[in-house]
């Protein structure tokens, strides 16, 4: 059983993976085509993407609650901005925004020592407020259509989105695993009076990783913004809930210290392929969400389980 | 004292784990109203014995009788119905309870109709037993918010409601300061007056050969003897534990290794809420012992030399220059390396890899550009040295630290701030929680970094730590300095005494 659970930790998302393959190949006949697959994966991009921010979060013994309005801010900053300042500066203005929120909620939970949850709970509820507010409660259509492209073009072939996906995931991996960065915010979230002892500062490691979980969630939004053209300012309903999902079922332990990025990302193309799968029976959207979590439960219990059967071992003086 | 009449004994007991013979054919016994001290170093074996006994773990071969009679455990209930109560060192209780709560849970006292519970009768039960043993508790107050010493004793209250004819404790003083650990004696031995039993380990031999009537040592799982406490001495019993002799105990002072000029010179320094007007210089090379019981403030003027908690007032010079020490930052800067008491709590990174956890402190000075990628063979380099000079027992850097010994964590944790080019090393209850043998090798390898010219500041709650040890020993009594001690001068008796507010002196007035 040891064995297995090790195994899954490292493994285990390949398996729902080859499970959710095995069966679409078996419902639709186009799904083997490249461009099916490639379509796939370009639908869980944003989730990917967002979620190496929320790995990083969780790993550091935090939460992220707040992307979906950090999104939406993101995507009413950047539908202002581009007829007044053009679109590699209103992308700009839109990533900076959202990080911004991030280094409130990180300011917020490491000077004033709120809990994560609650601080990222109502940032989320106040930026929303202000995102509203900024448009009136209105959408903005962007006529600028060569905007379009970022979202929706293809180089070689390939989506753009898939291109984004990769290169943040190279990115955040050195972030996490090989930068002192990375290290300090595991430490942070295996035992923080240990790393404070140790010379980390705890505080800063906490503002740059929630202004990283905003970065992506702006990033994310540029995506889902040009290839809509609307600014919206509520923004990805539920987003939130799919990137707690990717990151847990990716195998990132929610007590803290250890990340799993590649598990996030191929979490993030699982659970793409289940929407095409309800997409491709026909069901309704509201059943994209029961699916949604269903598999955040069933990943919270395999979690669950494994942190037990470790302990069960420990106390037993097996090895692990 | 105790009779000869036999309480419990164990025939061929033995528990195996996938590739290890946890416990091995071991014939024990247990008289009615004795102490029984059960010594052995870490994975001897005495965990998993008292754990069967406790009906945590079913054995694999052997069998148990009880007054004569053969019994099996399969869970900890069942142990417990048959009079036996397993104390673990991870108390059993419910923080957001009350001590009469907690002694009662799960058979509360009933109201008439039996729907409620019967608050009044249950507090005056508890307070009764609590009265038997002269514990001077509130029943009322809630688990959360009572000392490690007064948890242990609502734990032996607990095993007394259950009209425990055994009580076994598992390192009960391992935490507690010396005058807590006097009252545990006191309670243990107003118990066996009642005529209960106890089995009581312990890493600390001296209370076992203060209390014990008996003392069983156990080695690799096998039982290496017991003998009676009156007929035996110390040295034969560490002798029977490590297997080996063990001439000193302690780690020898350097005969003529001089102490070098001073490197660590606090004046005049205060600390809220009890450090006051503290002076002393540490010098290059010298072993230092700050001793002080609970309240006497070493803890908080120690975490505050380190930056962890601010100072009220004062200076600190090091190396000759005045410097502001405000966060442990700061002081890691300086080379002033700190190992905590609470090594779970507050030393180790329990989901990372010893490599990660030894590195943490000198990441920046490893990483290419200090914000780039870790230069990992440089850092695998330098950890090796430090594992090596130390020698750390692992299986391999990536091995995650929770599963190493209490010993090897305590040398990760002190190999920690070497990595971290330290000067002065601040060590809290250098020992706490070590076997024997890992603790005369950290003694051994202390004094060896003083001779290459570390200082060391070290506080300890274990009197032969304070006197054999340090060069130099400094008492804090109520936040003051209350006496000092030089290598010649050091009395065991003398040190007590000034923890407790009976200076004699030491040296005369501590400058």
């Amino acid at each position: 059983m040891i064995r297995f659970l090790k195994l899954y930790e490292r493994f285990g998302i390949f398996i729902f993976i080859f499970i959710g393959a095995v069966f679409l190949s078996f419902a639709t006949p186009n799904f083997l085509k490249l461009d099916t697959i490639l379509n796939i994966i370009a639908q869980g991009s944003y989730a990917a993407l967002v979620g190496y921010g929320m790995t990083l979060a969780i790993t550091s013994g935090g939460f992220d609650l707040s992307v979906e309005s950090s999104m939406g801010l993101a995507s009413v900053v950047l539908a202002i901005l581009i007829p007044v300042a053009g679109i590699p500066l209103a992308i700009l203005g839109g990533v900076v925004a959202a990080t911004c929120v991030g280094v409130l909620n990180g300011l917020i939970i490491a000077k004033l020592k709120v809990n994560p949850l609650i601080t990222t709970l109502g940032m989320a509820t106040i930026i929303k407020g202000v995102a509203l507010l900024i448009t009136s409660g209105k959408m903005i259509v962007i006529k600028q259509r060569e905007f379009l492209a970022i979202g929706t073009g293809k180089i070689l072939g390939i989506p753009n989105p898939i291109y984004i996906m990769v290169a943040f995931f190279v990115i955040f991996y050195f972030v996490v695993y090989r930068s002192s960065f990375g290290r300090h915010v595991a430490a942070v979230g295996s035992n923080e009076s240990a790393a404070r002892i140790s010379g980390v500062n705890v505080d800063a490691v906490k503002i740059g990783v929630y202004a990283l979980v905003a970065l992506t969630a702006g990033l994310a939004s540029v995506m889902r913004t040009s290839q809509a053209l609307i600014g919206m300012p509520s923004m990805a309903s539920g987003f939130v809930l799919v990137v707690l999902t990717v990151t847990i079922l990716g195998g990132t332990s929610l007590t803290g210290g250890r990340a799993n990025l590649w598990g996030t990302m191929l979490a993030s193309i699982f659970i793409a392929m289940i929407y095409y799968g309800l997409n491709l029976i026909n069901l309704q959207i509201f059943y994209q969400m029961l699916a949604v979590g269903i598999v955040l439960m069933l990943a919270l219990f395999i979690e669950g389980l494994r942190l037990r059967f470790l302990k069960a071992a420990k106390a037993k003086g097996i090895k692990v | 004292m105790s009779s000869t009449e036999e309480l419990l004994r164990t025939e061929g007991l033995t528990k195996i784990f996938p590739g290890v013979v946890a416990v091995d054919n071991v014939d024990f016994d247990v008289r009615v109203g004795e102490i029984h001290a059960l010594v052995g170093e870490n994975g001897a074996g005495k965990s998993t014995l008292i754990k069967i006994l406790g009906g945590v773990y079913l054995p694999d071969g052997g069998k148990i009788l009880l007054d004569g009679r053969e019994v099996a455990f399969s869970s900890t209930h069942q142990s417990q119905v048959s009079k036996i109560s397993v104390i673990f060192q991870e108390f059993n209780l419910v923080p957001d309870l009350t001590i009469a709560e907690n002694i009662f849970i799960g058979r509360e006292p009933k109201t008439a109709f039996g729907t409620l519970i019967d608050f009044r009768r249950m507090n005056a039960k508890a307070a009764e037993i609590l009265a038997i043993l002269d514990m001077p508790l509130n029943v009322k107050s809630f688990v959360a918010d009572i000392s490690v010493a007064e948890r242990q004793m609502v734990e032996i209250a607990k095993a007394l409601s259950h009209e425990s004819r055994l009580i076994v404790m598992d390192e009960p003083t391992a935490t507690l300061t010396e005058k807590e650990v006097r009252k545990i004696f006191e309670i243990v031995r107003n118990l066996r007056a009642r005529g209960v039993s106890i089995i009581y380990i312990s890493h600390r031999l001296e209370e076992a050969f203060e209390l014990a009537d008996r003392i069983t040592v156990m080695r690799d799982g096998r039982k290496v003897g017991t003998r009676l406490i009156s007929e035996t001495k110390k040295n034969d019993i560490i002798e029977m534990m490590v297997g080996k002799v063990v001439k000193d105990y302690f780690a020898p002072r350097t005969a003529g290794a001089n102490v070098g000029e001073p490197l660590l010179e606090v004046r005049g320094y205060s600390v809220a809420d009890g450090v006051e007007d503290i002076s002393f210089t540490l010098y290059k090379g010298e072993i230092l012992a700050l001793a002080g019981v609970l309240g006497s403030g070493v803890d908080r003027l120690l975490q505050s030399l380190f930056g962890a908690i601010p100072k009220k007032g004062g200076e600190i010079l090091f190396e000759g220059r005045s410097v502001t020490i405000e966060h442990p930052r700061d002081a890691i800067r300086l080379g002033i390396g700190y190992v905590t008491e609470d090594r779970k709590g507050a030393g180790i990174l329990p989901a990372m890899s010893v490599l990660h956890n030894l590195t943490i402190i000198k990441l920046r000075a490893l990483t290419f550009l200090r914000w780039l990628f870790i230069r990992d063979r440089e850092e695998t380099r330098q950890f090796e040295a430090i594992r090596a000079m130390l020698d750390i027992k692992i299986s391999g850097p990536g091995q995650r630290i929770i599963y190493l010994s209490g010993g090897n964590q305590q040398k990760v944790l002190i190999g920690r701030t070497l990595i971290g080019d330290c000067k002065v090393l601040i060590l809290l209850e250098p020992t706490r929680g070590i076997d024997v043998g890992a603790k005369a090798e950290i003694h051994r390898m202390l004094r060896e970094l003083a001779d290459k010219g570390l200082s060391v500041i070290l506080t300890s709650s274990e009197l032969p730590e304070l006197v054999n040890l340090p060069d130099r020993c400094i008492v804090l009594y109520k936040g003051r300095m209350a006496a000092e001690f030089s290598r010649e001068t050091m009395d065991s008796e003398k040190i007590v005494a000034a923890q407790i507010g009976q200076s004699t002196g030491g040296n005369g007035e501590p400058g």
